[in-house]
């Protein structure tokens, strides 16, 4: 790779203060008749101890084929082709998969979306949770059964006895997203990734499991990176946040910052979609012009075909992600200055 | 209690279903052309002895008249004679169900214990050397015709060997065979303690049973095969690798829930090799069901072909009744 | 490329991204496939062997494959009989490739028949379903006739077409054609279900174009690929079916040349060793039977998007690995 490896980890207190430290981490798909497509390109990302990191992206931008290289699971014929992904010190990519089945679900767990299809239809929600119990702890039947049902008082489900007997098909979304939150805490994990994890739940329920794994995991100090599509959801439950786009991180920077000073273009426009200043949004979503849909540009700058700010440079160079200030780390040639 | 309710809609739909499939080949067989009564008479009877049989037949009634007369009859369980063998349908069949039955049941047992345990292997390592045998399987048994497979078995198995004994029929001429209970010929001599019998009946077996049960281990093969690498790559699968389960819980996983699939597979199979196992009875001359109800078709012998076609009808519906049984016990969202 | 990235090592992908675009379709792909699943290469060549065979039959074949020699019965493969003879003294060998003119014969035009014949009804029976009146009941109608067919044993209902019928060709494609159609008939019908359901069909229907153009244009170029693949599956079945009923002695009459009938004819003689007259027609059967699923399963995969996508990034993937592999050397 030609282009600078920047850190985003500089002018950061310690290194041992690191739980996941994510370099260079590029994951590409071949086809045929095509070049390889890349779902993640050079991708540098940092997770401290007690840290919950939004990262923010519209579908297809790559989200969460990085939360399944960090568990070693690309979907082949997917390969993760270059960068490192550390955990507490511990290079990922040099352990045998036995090594990582034993951290997945135990060291790193997921909160997952759309529950009631991810759970497997022919066992109770008690058997599920077990499962992952017996697997990664060495706990008798009844202890298991003990803590399972400790897991879903935990999660504030109802009437948790009778629960535990309950398939997955006859559990609301709402109470198959507790279970599951409830799968991910089994094993007090350090690192939690919550993929998207309250997309498919009414908006008062959406409310309260949001609350609920925001409690537990700041209880627990337990690490979160936090996967969404919503960038308003991120103001009120992450310390940092990360956008990405077209499999490039573009700007990273914590939570004041971020909402304080967003430099570039694509978080702004994000922004702005949520913005009450109608003449704010309307310059950044592109004015009176019907936008048509164009996807990520080859060449140059890949948010270029949506960028109202659009120079000759960006046509041609593809922009670097540079610490403008201490740990604030935008990709574009022209970053937004605050007015 | 659903399934009760289950059960009991089913079976309101089961008269008229037979009825219909009953009349369909009545119609069917009515349009062969040929006089059953010239059939049964030979070619030196008198007009007035064919005209005299043809009305003990009902032949001389109207279609209409004659199929409602058959269904009285089958309402008091009586299946009419047939012509070839002078017997009541009824005690023919009695005799060559089981046999069809005990032959199928086997074969497909034997199916099931080559094709599942290949079919998971084969989709848990799509790289090993078990899945290239497993596709290598399915497509050269898919295209074995059984009839030709089975002289091939004889050849090498009787022919040339001489290890199982000759392909004819279900026992040897020598033996005496064990009192007629449950129609098996393998239970029937457990049952009566007669261990000559037991032997030599499974020797006769063996060759009908390889015969189909290696061919029809294909498609039970590739069923288990397609419906569990499915179900590995299914979001269940997935997120159970996200939960760090080993691969051995999730391929139990994947695999409890392509049963489904594969009962269903070894049902239609079950249905199929009810009438379809007629070219192996033939070669084995096993005077099976499937073989007698051919031989009435080519001699316009009407009775055999409808008795055995409300027998498999029955069947087949019992079989299904079982299966609807086996998916309420695995699957929790159908009941 | 006219603008080239100016060192963007990360862009280098996405630049030949514009270079070489080549679809996953057309003949340079057809033979990428076939290179890398050398077996339905296989089966492509089985199928034009034996279609070859029975087009030069005439010019190949030894002796006439109707003309017994009783003189030379039971003779063992060699010279001049390369597969022996039978029983009666006709050459194994020279009717063992006349045979395909007639089991493929029946075989395709049955399921050619069945294929047009489910297909149509299929199409009818799932466009009317959701409608009032007439149709309704037609469709209806279509369904339950398909049930009584299908709760049928597959051979007694054959045999009984072939015997309702007369032995003849004809008969026998169309109990071929009677026993396939179901199949095609579901498959259809619930494609159209499924098609539509669509917008832009409901769209079309909004728009006036009247049923019989919504089924010519946009639902029967839909089900098409499911078709067409579930047809290629089932030749195979079809000449096992079109060989068991000569078997049984219910499709074509001794001593046109058939492998089902062959085989029957030379059965007896297994028993006293004389494996020829049965063994070599079953193995050009099975071989022609084989042949044919080979083509299907390439069918299947091609037809599907999902799986012929899945094979070109395998396709893929290998170039790549290979050209590293070369730039290494």
């Amino acid at each position: 790779m030609a282009e600078t490896m920047e850190n985003p980890k500089a002018g950061l207190p310690d290194a041992a203060d690191m739980l996941l430290e994510c370099k260079g981490v590029s994951v590409s798909f071949p086809r045929y008749g095509a070049p390889v497509s890349e779902a993640l390109r050079d991708v540098s990302l940092d997770i401290r101890r007690g840290e919950v990191l939004g990262l923010v992206g519209e579908s297809g931008s790559g989200k969460t084929m990085l939360s399944r290289a960090i568990m070693g699971l690309v979907p082949p014929p997917g390969e993760v082709t270059a960068g490192t992904i550390r955990f507490e010190g511990k290079d990922l990519g040099k352990l045998d998969e036995e090594q990582l089945r034993r951290m997945r679900g135990r060291d790193i767990a997921m909160i997952i979306s759309n529950p009631r299809g991810e759970l497997d239809p022919l066992q109770t929600v008690g058997q599920q949770i077990g499962n992952v119990l017996r697997h990664h702890l060495n706990l008798t039947r009844r202890q298991i059964r003990e803590r399972a049902l400790d897991l879903l008082k935990q999660v504030s489900i109802p009437d948790p006895q009778r629960r535990m007997d309950a398939y997955p098909h006859e559990l609301s979304g709402g109470m198959a997203q507790r279970v599951v939150i409830a799968i991910a805490l089994a094993c007090s994990p350090r690192f939690i990734i919550s993929d998207d994890a309250t997309s498919g739940l009414d908006v008062t329920v959406q409310a309260q499991v949001l609350e609920l794994i925001r409690s537990l995991v700041s209880e627990r100090g337990t690490s979160m990176m936090f996967i969404t599509r919503d960038i308003g959801i991120t103001a009120h439950y992450c310390d940092r946040i990360a956008i990405i786009y077209a499999g490039e991180i573009v700007e990273v920077a914590g939570r004041e910052v971020f909402f304080d000073d967003p430099q570039h273009p694509y978080t702004v426009l994000l922004l702005a979609a949520f913005a009450q200043n109608e003449r704010l949004r309307r310059y950044w979503l592109g004015g009176d012009k019907v936008q048509e849909y164009t996807g990520p540009s080859p060449v140059g700058c890949p948010f270029q075909n949506r960028c109202v700010r659009v120079e000759e440079r960006c046509r041609g160079e593809h922009p670097a992600l540079l610490e403008r200030q201490p740990g604030h780390f935008v990709r574009c040639h022209f970053p937004v200055e605050r007015p | 209690m659903q399934i009760l309710t289950y059960i009991g809609r089913r079976l309101i739909f089961v008269g008229p279903q037979l009825v219909g499939i009953l009349l369909v080949t009545f119609l069917l067989l009515k349009l062969i052309p040929g006089d059953p009564a010239v059939m049964m008479l030979g070619p030196f009877a008198t007009d007035d002895g064919l005209a005299r049989l043809r009305t003990e037949l009902g032949l001389d009634r109207s279609i209409v008249e004659q199929f409602g007369i058959y269904l009285w009859r089958v309402l008091h369980w009586d299946l009419g004679t047939s012509w070839q063998t002078t017997m009541p349908v009824t005690s023919d069949l009695a005799q060559r169900f089981p046999a069809t039955l005990e032959l199928v049941t086997l074969s497909l047992l034997l199916a099931l214990a080559i094709g599942m345990p290949l079919g998971v292997v084969g989709a848990r390592n799509r790289n090993g050397i078990v899945r290239k045998f497993a596709d290598i399987y399915g497509l050269a048994a898919g295209a074995l015709p059984d009839f030709w497979f089975g002289l091939v078995l004889i050849f090498i198995l009787y022919t040339i060997l001489g290890v199982v004994p000759a392909p004819l029929g279900r026992l040897d001429f020598t033996i005496i065979p064990p009192p007629d209970v449950t129609g098996s010929l393998l239970i029937d001599s457990v049952i009566s303690g007669n261990w000559p019998a037991l032997r030599n009946a499974a020797g006769h077996l063996l060759l009908p049973v390889l015969t189909l049960g290696l061919i029809n281990a294909a498609p039970i093969l590739k069923m288990t095969l397609s419906t569990m690498e499915r179900m590995l790559e299914a979001d269940f699968s997935r997120y159970a690798e996200m939960c760090g389960l080993p691969p051995k819980v999730v391929a139990r996983k994947a695999l409890r829930n392509s049963l489904p699939s594969v009962i269903t597979i070894v049902s239609v199979l079950y249905g199929f090799l009810i009438g379809g196992a007629v070219l192996v009875e033939i070669v084995f001359s096993w005077g099976g069901a499937g073989q007698y109800a051919v031989q009435g078709v080519l001699n316009a012998d009407l009775n055999p072909v409808l008795g055995f076609v409300l027998y498999s009808a029955i069947l087949s519906l019992v079989i299904y009744l079982i299966v609807d049984l086996i998916y309420f016990a695995i699957d929790p969202r159908t009941r | 490329m006219t603008r080239q990235p100016q060192g963007a090592g990360a862009l280098q992908v996405s630049a030949d991204r514009e270079a070489g675009n080549a679809p996953a379709s057309g003949w340079s792909f057809f033979l990428a496939v076939l290179r890398t699943r050398p077996q339905f290469a296989l089966g492509y060549g089985i199928v034009v062997l034996i279609v070859l065979l029975a087009i030069f039959a005439p010019l190949i074949a030894p002796f006439d494959p109707r003309q017994a020699n009783p003189a030379a019965f039971l003779q063992k493969p060699g010279w001049p009989y390369l597969m022996g003879t039978d029983a009666t003294g006709l050459d194994v060998f020279s009717r063992v490739i006349y045979a395909p003119r007639i089991d493929l014969t029946i075989a395709l035009a049955g399921t050619v028949v069945s294929a047009l014949a489910g297909s149509i009804l299929g199409a009818i029976a799932g466009y009317y379903e959701t409608k009032r009146g007439l149709g309704r009941m037609v469709a209806g109608f279509i369904m339950r006739s398909s049930d009584v067919v299908q709760a049928f044993p597959v051979f007694v209902f054959a045999i009984a077409v072939v015997a309702v019928l007369g032995q003849s060709l004809q008969s026998i494609v169309l109990a071929v054609a009677f026993v396939n159609a179901p199949i095609y008939l579901r498959l259809m019908r619930s494609q159209v279900l499924s098609v539509r359901r669509l917008r832009y069909v409901e769209a079309a229907y909004i728009a006036g174009t009247s049923d019989l153009g919504i089924l010519a244009r946009h639902v029967i170029p839909n089900a098409m690929a499911p078709v067409l693949a579930q047809l290629s599956v089932n030749i195979g079945w079809s000449i096992l079916l079109t060989a068991g009923l000569s078997f049984i002695g219910a499709g074509v009459e001794a001593p046109t040349p058939e492998w089902g009938s062959m085989i029957a004819m030379g059965y007896q003689n297994i028993i006293t060793g004389h494996w020829w007259p049965s063994i070599f027609p079953g193995l050009a059967l099975a071989l022609t039977i084989f042949g044919f699923s080979l083509v299907g399963s390439s069918v299947e995969v091609l037809a599907d998007p999902v799986r012929r996508g899945r094979l070109a990034g395998e396709i893929r993937s290998k170039r790549v690995r290979k050209t590293a592999a070369t730039a290494r050397a």
